[in-house]
């Protein structure tokens, strides 16, 4: 299996909690079915003004509980049972959140008493990866409130802080909460202490619970009921909505979650895109309960599902505002159109698999509206795309759907950043592929500066490792800007680090040198200046260019060394000596020879050797059908294809 | 092993008979006695086998009918009944002289007693003896490969066949090499051993006609083996044996072998007279792959007028890639000119990586 650089076991808890568009369609069928046999009347919620509404999301690192939590508040309110046909809805939420699949139904609706009054209470769910900062801002920005949960054993981890500081930035009301505080290494006074001087939240607020066994849950409502502020807006102003979260369903196309911000919106509204102000009808609207329940109407104050006549989810902005047709309104803030953080190369490893490759990364981003596409075509490979992604587990979970559920065999170059040339006369252009590096002469004439992508890094680990992390960050070019002791043991180090240098094996080394301990976090942090330079690869003087890089000057000759070696390595011996180089701004940084055969020669060949030899020598020329020729130079499939995927 | 063998000599002679029964109006160039150990039967079969076949497809005149043999004791002290029997030419398993690489080998002969064969074969069949020597063992250093050679080559008659150690896969040596119990000598050491083969055979007057056999003189080349690279008909007799004949009847030519397991083979021919396993038609277009691949194992390469026995009148230039011809000329690895192909020295030796780019 070719593998992009990540280490696995971090893969699969970081999975766990992560939100997948791409389950949606799985789930949206299941949805479907149980569609069919619940109550087809529609719910009539107008009666919940905005005083009684809250609408709350719940932030967590991984494994924290966030799951388990938003479980048990569904079954307390009703919205789905333990026993019963629903116990059904339950296990599956758990066999694919074990498959990595968080379900979408986590964004639910649910109804509940509370001294008298009825509340109409909205878990707003957030997805749960670095990867995707922008979609939970917008889902943040939906809700007025957020639970922040912190697992008493482990304390305060990297995404606890990053989404506290998300959460803050959007204004929410942070409510924190210990879970598991029935395990036998929690330590509530100790994390509680964290969360007081990490995010100056007075300790004595915290509710201390376990979602697993159901232990002060039933405090989380009423608390959430007292502390969060109920949405403000006004049902008398014109219809105003963001959107912030959306699936593909195959029967009724592009389902959009959407907070109403004033206003109310029916069955048969026209409504308006901010952004690409095109128009859709509304056929439906309804909340999640936990399964799309349509309602009469969806008022002020509201959070709920949208179907409308979008066929593709591109056209569904995460963050976008929505208004009725002649009334329209301020866009609300944040709005940023998805960014693409880590490109890569995919192209089919049998040219005659193309439409096939084609079809499925179709199919796969038809619910997956962050992941870019360009069509592309490389010398050696053939014709294939470069996608985008928010990141490397991002495109590390497509290339495993690609491969598993859509059996294509694809080949995955290695991932790259999209670095920037600043021109003299002030223009920019992304380089997305080495070809579009400028050559000396354009270099000379008319660039400015070649600029690289920074992330602003946050990582926490126990203090013994201290200086291991201090090293690794400036091996990788980065600037640390401050440390300090979240409690007695623990360390949160922050640094500006170059991308390029977070998309390899960054978290590989971080979890090996902190024996697994350390948590990480980033957020992108514009672009500097830097010293970028292109690698090309020679073989006999003729240059590969399906093998060049674009990189910092500083790792030319590591990597250079590198790829001569492994072409060594993988190139067989032809009938004359090869010369492999790797060369960067003309000049040579590594060389290796690959000497030509002495001897290739059947010793025995007789009657009975005759049929053998002949089948051979016919699978042979087969063989060398396949074979990528660089000027004279064969190079086998199989032998290309490690070099070109992501390596170490 | 009495009545199995009378049965089996029995089989072979009635899918002789089967076999050749319908090429009469042919001439029988050689015969080969090979594969297993034909040395251990008994030379009065040897004898009614020869018999038998002439009676069918008279023999030439000087044909040649060689016997393969080991050179254990036993089968040394039967050698004067084999000529008796009709043989002509004896072919040894020498293989080689070092007495632990033998035993490995799982031989029952030393180094000594191989060359000691070599010498009495010579005595009974002047002029018409081989042996086979082989390269490559583990351990085996360039020099000791010299010496030892060098010493076989004292010992040698008309030709002498020299192969490079081929690993088959399912033999314990193909496991042992898997799991680098083995450790072979690598390529260019191999390289080196077959080139001090062809030098070391030159300097004491062999000629290399082929890839891997030296003769002292053209009427001591392997009448029997060129005609497996120069395209002839023959027809194999025996369990796994392998024919190419022409079909007198149709014309076509046929590619055939026999089953491999001995019991279903003699059961075979016992009910209908020959044991055929699989029977295939040579089509023009393998005839004319073949022609090449195995024409370009011999020195003196492929002629036109050779290759137009079955190309249908298409000559050379016309069928091999003739670009890729040209530059394997221009690296000293090919000959070609007055309507003949053939390799160097040098090509011979890395021969298959040129073949899989000048045939279509």
């Amino acid at each position: 299996m070719l593998q992009t650089r990540m280490a696995a076991a971090t893969l699969v808890t970081r999975r766990a909690s992560l939100i997948c568009r791409y389950g949606s369609v799985f789930v949206s069928q299941q949805r479907h079915a149980s569609r069919a046999t619940s109550n087809r009347q529609d719910v009539d919620i107008s009666t919940y003004p905005p005083e009684r509404i809250r609408n709350f999301s719940i932030i967590a690192h991984i494994d924290h509980g966030k799951s388990t939590l938003a479980d048990r508040l569904l079954e307390l309110t009703g919205v789905i049972s333990k026993t019963g046909k629903n116990k059904q809805v339950l296990d599956k939420l758990k066999v694919e959140r074990e498959r990595g699949i968080t379900v979408k139904a986590q964004s639910a609706s649910m109804f509940y008493e509370y001294q008298g009054q009825q509340y109409l209470m909205n878990l707003i769910d957030t997805p749960g990866h670095v990867d995707f900062s922008y979609e939970v801002s917008r889902s943040l920005a939906a809700c007025q409130g957020t639970i922040l949960l912190v697992d008493a054993a482990q304390g305060i981890q990297a995404q606890t802080v990053a989404n506290f500081y998300l959460a803050f930035g959007e204004g929410l009301e942070v409510i924190p909460m210990l879970n598991k505080v029935d395990l036998p290494t929690a330590e509530p006074e100790r994390a509680a202490q964290q969360i007081e001087s990490t995010f100056e939240i007075d300790s004595s607020r915290i509710l201390h619970m376990s979602a697993k066994t159901g232990l002060g849950v039933d405090q989380v409502l009423p608390a959430i009921i007292e502390s969060t502020p109920p949405p403000s807006g006004s049902i008398d102003r014109p219809f105003k909505a963001l959107l912030f979260d959306t699936w593909y369903d195959k029967y009724v196309g592009v389902v959009s979650l959407m907070a109403i911000k004033d206003g109310c919106i029916k069955k048969g509204d026209r409504i308006v895109s901010s952004h690409s102000q095109t128009k859709y009808e509304v056929s439906e609207v309804g909340i999640m309960y936990p399964e799309p329940t349509p309602t009469t109407s969806l008022q002020v104050g509201q959070v709920g599902y949208i179907t409308c006549n979008m066929k593709s989810i591109a056209e569904a902005h995460v963050g976008d505002t929505f208004y009725k047709e002649k009334q329209p309104v301020d866009p609300l803030p944040g709005f940023v159109p998805a960014k693409s953080m880590v490109f890569a190369g995919v192209f089919p490893i049998d040219a005659d698999e193309f439409n096939r490759l084609d079809e499925s990364i179709q199919k796969l981003t038809l619910n997956d509206s962050s992941v870019s596409v360009h069509k592309e075509t490389s010398a050696a490979l053939g014709q294939g795309w470069r996608l985008g992604f928010l990141g490397t587990l991002h495109m590390d979970v497509f290339r495993q759907r690609l491969e598993e559920e859509y059996d294509t065999n694809v080949l995955i170059t290695a991932p790259t950043v999209p670095y920037q040339i600043k021109f003299r006369d002030g223009t920019t252009k992304y380089i997305r592929t080495p070809a579009d590096f400028p050559d000396a002469h354009t270099m000379q004439e008319t660039v400015e500066a070649t600029m690289e992508p920074y992330v602003a890094a946050t990582a926490i680990f126990p203090e013994q490792y201290l200086g291991q992390m201090l090293e690794l960050c400036t091996m990788r070019r980065g600037e640390v800007q401050n440390h300090t002791f979240i409690d007695e043991s623990r360390v949160l180090l922050k640094c500006r680090l170059p991308m390029a240098e977070i998309v390899t094996d960054f978290f590989d080394q971080l979890k090996s040198k902190s024996q697994g301990f350390a948590s990480f976090d980033y957020e992108e942090a514009g672009y500097e200046a830097s010293d970028l330079v292109k690698m090309e690869v020679l073989l006999n003087n003729e240059p590969v260019d399906a093998l060049a890089a674009v990189m910092h000057r500083s790792n030319v000759v590591t990597m250079g060394r590198d790829i001569a070696k492994r072409l060594k390595e993988v190139i067989r011996r032809q009938l004359f000596d090869i010369i492999i180089q790797t060369a960067a701004n003309g000049k040579i940084v590594a060389r290796e020879t690959v000497k030509q055969l002495r001897k290739n020669v059947t010793a025995k060949c007789y009657g009975g050797d005759i049929t053998r030899k002949m089948k051979l020598l016919n699978k042979q020329k087969e063989g060398k059908k396949k074979m990528k020729k660089f000027g004279k130079v064969e190079l086998p499939q199989e032998a290309f294809l490690s070099i070109m995927t992501a390596k170490k | 092993m009495g009545v199995e063998h009378k049965r089996i000599t029995s089989a072979l002679l009635r899918e002789l008979r089967t076999s050749l029964v319908e090429h009469r109006d042919k001439e029988l160039g050689s015969i080969y006695f090979g594969g297993g150990t034909p040395s251990l039967a008994n030379p009065r079969d040897i004898a009614e086998i020869i018999e038998t076949a002439n009676s069918l497809v008279p023999l030439a005149k000087d044909a040649e009918i060689t016997l393969e043999s080991n050179p254990t004791s036993a089968e040394v002290r039967k050698m004067q009944e084999f000529k008796h029997a009709g043989v002509t030419r004896y072919s040894i398993g020498v293989q080689t002289l070092n007495d632990q690489t033998l035993q490995r080998m799982g031989r029952l002969h030393t180094g000594a007693e191989g060359l000691a064969a070599v010498d009495r074969a010579r005595s009974l069949f002047p002029g018409k003896v081989t042996f086979d020597m082989i390269f490559g063992f583990e351990g085996q250093t360039l020099d000791r490969w010299r010496q030892e050679l060098e010493t076989a080559l004292c010992h040698a008659d008309g030709h002498i066949s020299v192969y490079q150690l081929t690993v088959e896969p399912g033999t314990p040596l193909f496991r042992d090499r898997n799991a680098q119990r083995v450790v072979l000598p690598n390529g260019d050491l191999q390289a080196q051993m077959y080139e001090s083969a062809v030098e070391l055979c030159a300097s004491k007057g062999f000629r290399h006609y082929e890839v891997s056999s030296y003769a002292a003189s053209t009427e001591s080349e392997s009448v029997h083996n060129k005609g497996y690279w120069q395209g002839r008909q023959w027809i194999g007799i025996g369990p796994s044996a392998h024919s190419r004949f022409v079909d007198p009847r149709s014309g076509k030519r046929i590619s055939s072998v026999r089953l491999p397991d001995i019991q279903r083979w003699a059961q075979m021919c016992e009910s209908i007279g020959h044991g055929t396993a699989k029977l295939d038609t040579v089509s023009e277009a393998e005839a004319k792959q073949e022609a090449v691949v195995f024409g370009l194992r011999m020195l003196d390469g492929l002629t036109n007028s050779q290759f137009a026995g079955v190309s249908n009148g298409q000559i050379l230039e016309e069928y091999l890639r003739m670009d890729q011809v040209r530059q394997y000329v221009d690296y000293g690895y090919l000959l070609y000119g007055g309507g003949r192909l053939a390799p160097t020295e040098r090509g011979l030796q890395v021969i298959d990586s040129i073949l899989v780019e000048i045939v279509p």
